[in-house]
């Protein structure tokens, strides 16, 4: 982590020069000021939302599945496109504090915080989603190989239950990742606690922290096996994610490509979402000189670069289903462009294909308004893209069953819900917690760097 | 071999160069002889030779468009080895010449009789006619060769003159040059490999096949570091920190040509659908299933374990060696491709297949050799280069 050797020059990642107490006071100061009035009114509507989608799934365990607009072609509906999409969100996080951890992408530190709790909340928000639609949750211990007195095991083929594995592994090393990072982080803000109840509580989760030689080498170390652990899950989950679909035999769904679409597909969505808060939380909170333009503009690129990865699935998808000469691969192609779904379809083109293009000119890639309307754009663009794979599903093989998919108010509720409690959380989190990795932030600085001492700040 | 320290021209540039090209001379001509006794055999395994050493070129095109594009320092001692192996894709654009005269030996779908009965063929015919066919073929090699030969120049022109516009153009060649060469190189694969079986298809095939050359020419790329090490060449320049790094990148890459390989393969035997399957069945249900054994453990397995630990990436002999093993295994993976559909019933390992890979590949070797030492070995006059000399992992 701290790398003297490199000759990045730092200033172009932290802007304004400022000192390491600047950055601790900056950072620090969002948890311990006073509740502003603008976090008190989206808290108390992001909170309602998420009372809301309690609500909703007390309602559905009342009334079944039925109250979702599933018909016979479409078993899955909203609720597997919610779940996609949350897991989605979360893998930007991971690959930013894992994957660019280990490419000594140092720019990363000032967004590696949040997104990675961005992932464990998103985490949450998706595995609400297969929980509730197995339609009976109370006995959703099932899908963990249990031992039990009626011998009964889970079935170690379906993919569904790879999903329960590779999420629950997802959720636990993320968590762990992200808490490690907090550690030094919690033991400043121990440190600098007025109150003794502040003092108990970040006390008890800094474990101890001293910042000593022989505690930092050992939390390098472990971070660093951490980013290994967590690299491969970046690839696993949604792999795992795909093969929901991808080992089906269903037209549309079975292609061999769908392992690493998804995984672009999931950072690029991820991105946007990192984007899209990291926007709000800089300015809000005042962070500009530490998430500076430098940092949003490689994250512009990032978005570009997964966005075609993303544009060359789809046009795989539509090339080797025409030359697979398989009539039934074909239609499913030409419905999801020209059937009745057409609209969500082309939506999902203009988000994540064509929003991104715009990155290509330096001007637009650094203008804030620009990329916040994006990201935006491509967050509903990935949403739509898992729309259309479920539920294009809706012209299957028997054309007698043909029908329209369409939700209704408890599926949309529930979208909106998920949302609430994403919100929520992440609110909870940027009130109580560093959201910017503050001892990580301080190694970029120039005068961490032991070659350049001396020549400014000592 | 000799190196000028103040240009960094090699002042002699050793045999290498005239080795290879014997080899290749040799080589090509014994394949002559090939295709005069087995004409189909001489085309599958020129068309496996030649397959292997494009993957190659491509991926040394990749390898300095990824540096360009992510502005990478620590690579900048590498620069021009990676340009020196790009810019064999024109000469592999003569290779593919003998290529176009086999198209009827190779390709089923190229036979009118087959066309006319086989529905499923003839549903394809807009894209698997033999007209298409030697467009496409001509455009890849136009299109990479125009991408070399910019970034080629450009980058020696950095040798003379000190211009931060150079930088800046190579870049805005690379972002679109990488599109142009995911499409390319995607279609190649399609092309040349994956229309042998006419009715088998699989969506990840590109990026399969990408995956592959770009380990293949990482593994080059370390053989040609250390073959330069051990002349005495450039030791102090490329670092064992410089190894490591490419040790993390072939271990990074062998990973994800893994798991490239187990999604298509795992999707189609999970869905068990006959028309897909039947390509996975031609290479299991007969002597191949030793070559697929092989695939999985010593394509993946065996150099995993290898290259797992870190002694293993900072040692050059240890690298050099499993550098070697991985192009061996390149060669089998691109054999195990294409020649089921010549020899259905196992493997048939013929001496045109040797000879067809010293021919070509001695070219490709003394080419690239007097590309490389031709310029200054180093790209000196570049602002990165003090960066990458003092490059330290930690």
């Amino acid at each position: 982590m701290s790398s003297a050797t490199e000759h990045h020059d730092p200033n172009c990642l932290v802007t304004g020069n400022p000192t390491f107490e600047s950055i601790t006071e900056s950072v620090s100061c969002i948890p311990e000021s006073r509740t502003p009035l603008a976090w008190k009114i989206m808290f108390s509507i992001s909170a309602s939302l998420a009372l809301g989608l309690f609500c909703l799934i007390g309602y559905l365990f009342w009334e079944g599945v039925g109250v979702w607009g599933l018909n016979n072609p479409v078993g899955w509906g909203w609720a597997i496109v919610n779940f996609v999409f949350w897991v989605g969100i979360g893998h930007a996080g991971t690959l930013i504090s894992a994957i660019l951890f280990l490419l000594r992408q140092r720019w990363r530190t000032a967004i590696n915080r949040f997104a990675e709790g961005m992932t464990i909340f998103a985490v949450i928000c998706a595995l609400i989603f297969p929980t509730i639609h197995v339609g009976r949750a109370w006995v959703i211990h099932w899908t963990l190989p249990i031992p039990n007195q009626m011998g009964v095991w889970p079935n170690f083929r379906s993919p569904l239950l790879w999903d329960s594995f590779a999420v629950g592994t997802y959720f636990i090393c993320s968590f762990l990742f992200w808490y490690v990072g907090l550690i030094p982080d919690l033991a400043t803000l121990r440190d600098r606690a007025k109150t003794r109840i502040r003092k108990i509580i970040y006390g008890l989760f800094s474990l101890g922290w001293r910042g000593g030689n022989r505690q930092w080498r050992h939390y390098e170390l472990t971070y660093l096996i951490l980013a290994g652990i967590s690299t491969p899950l970046v690839l696993s989950v949604h792999s795992i994610v795909s093969t929901d679909f991808a080992t089906a035999q269903v037209p549309g769904w079975h292609t061999t490509i769908f392992p690493p679409y998804f995984v672009a597909g999931a950072i690029f969505s991820g991105f946007a979402m990192v984007m899209t808060l990291s926007l709000i939380a800089r300015k809000v909170f005042n962070l500009t000189h530490i998430i500076t333009k430098k940092v949003l503009e490689r994250m512009n690129m990032i978005m570009l670069l997964t966005g075609m990865m993303v544009g060359y699935a789809y046009s795989m998808e539509f090339f080797i289903a025409w030359y697979s000469g398989n009539i039934y691969e074909q239609f499913a192609f030409v419905n999801r462009a020209f059937g009745p779904y057409a609209w969500a379809y082309w939506i999902m083109i203009s988000c994540n294909v064509l929003v991104p293009q715009i990155f290509w000119f330096k001007k637009l890639r650094n203008h804030l308004v620009v990329m916040f309307i994006a990201s935006i754009f491509i967050n509903i663009g990935m949403w739509f893209e898992r729309f259309v794979i479920v539920v294009t599903l809706a012209r299957d093989f028997l054309p007698a069953a043909w029908d329209y998919y369409s939700p209704t108010w408890h599926d949309i509720g529930l979208l909106i819900g998920s949302f609430g409690l994403f919100f929520t959380l992440f609110l909870l989190f940027m009130r109580f917690l560093p959201i910017v990795a503050m001892s990580e932030v301080k190694g970029i600085l120039p005068q961490a760097d032991p070659h350049k001492s001396g020549e400014h700040h000592g | 071999m000799q190196i000028d320290l103040k240009t960094y021209r090699l002042t002699d540039p050793g045999k290498l160069g005239m080795i290879a090209l014997v080899v290749g001379i040799l080589g090509l001509l014994v394949s002559i002889l090939g295709f005069t006794s087995d004409r189909t055999q001489f085309f599958y395994s020129y068309l496996v030779a030649f397959v292997f050493w494009t993957s190659i070129g491509l991926g040394g095109l990749f390898f300095t468009m990824l540096h360009h594009l992510a502005d990478a320092k620590w690579s900048m001692v590498l620069r021009r080895i990676s340009e020196s192996v790009m810019s064999t894709l024109p000469l592999m654009g003569l290779f593919a010449i003998p290529l176009l005269f086999g198209i009827h030996d190779l390709y089923h779908s190229s036979h009118a009789d087959v066309m006319a009965t086989d529905e499923l063929l003839k549903a394809k015919e807009p894209f698997l006619n033999q007209a298409f066919f030697i467009i496409r073929t001509v455009g890849y090699f136009v299109i990479w060769s125009l991408l070399t030969f910019f970034l080629f120049r450009n980058s020696v022109k950095q040798d003379s003159v000190h211009s931060d516009k150079l930088t800046a153009q190579w870049r805005r060649v690379s972002a679109p040059g990488m599109i142009l060469f995911a499409v390319t190189s995607t279609f190649a694969a399609f092309d040349w490999l994956m229309s042998l079986d006419p009715h088998w298809y699989s969506t990840i095939y590109g990026v399969y096949m990408f995956t592959g050359g770009f380990l293949a020419a990482i593994s080059f790329i370390i053989l040609s570091a250390s073959y330069q090490r051990r002349q005495g060449i450039l030791k102090e320049e490329i670092t064992i920190e410089h190894y490591h790094d490419l040790g993390k990148l072939l271990f990074g890459f062998l990973v994800f040509w893994a798991y490239m390989a187990f999604s298509q393969y795992f999707l189609i035997w999970y869905a068990n659908i006959p028309e897909e399957t039947v390509w996975f069945l031609d290479r299991w249900e007969n002597a191949w299933k030793s070559l697929s054994l092989l695939m999985i453990f010593g394509h993946f397995a065996f150099p995993f374990l290898a290259l797992l630990t870190r002694g293993a990436k900072r040692s050059v002999v240890w690298l050099s060696v499993m550098s070697c093993w991985i192009l061996f295994m390149r060669w089998v993976d691109i054999y195990w491709l294409a020649m089921p559909t010549l020899h259905e019933h196992g493997p048939q390992f013929s001496w045109i297949d040797l000879s067809t890979m010293c021919g070509i590949g001695g070219i490709f070797i003394w080419y690239c050799w007097r590309k490389y030492t031709s310029h200054p070995v180093l790209p000196v006059n570049d602002p990165g280069l003090k960066e990458s000399l003092e490059f330290v992992n930690n």
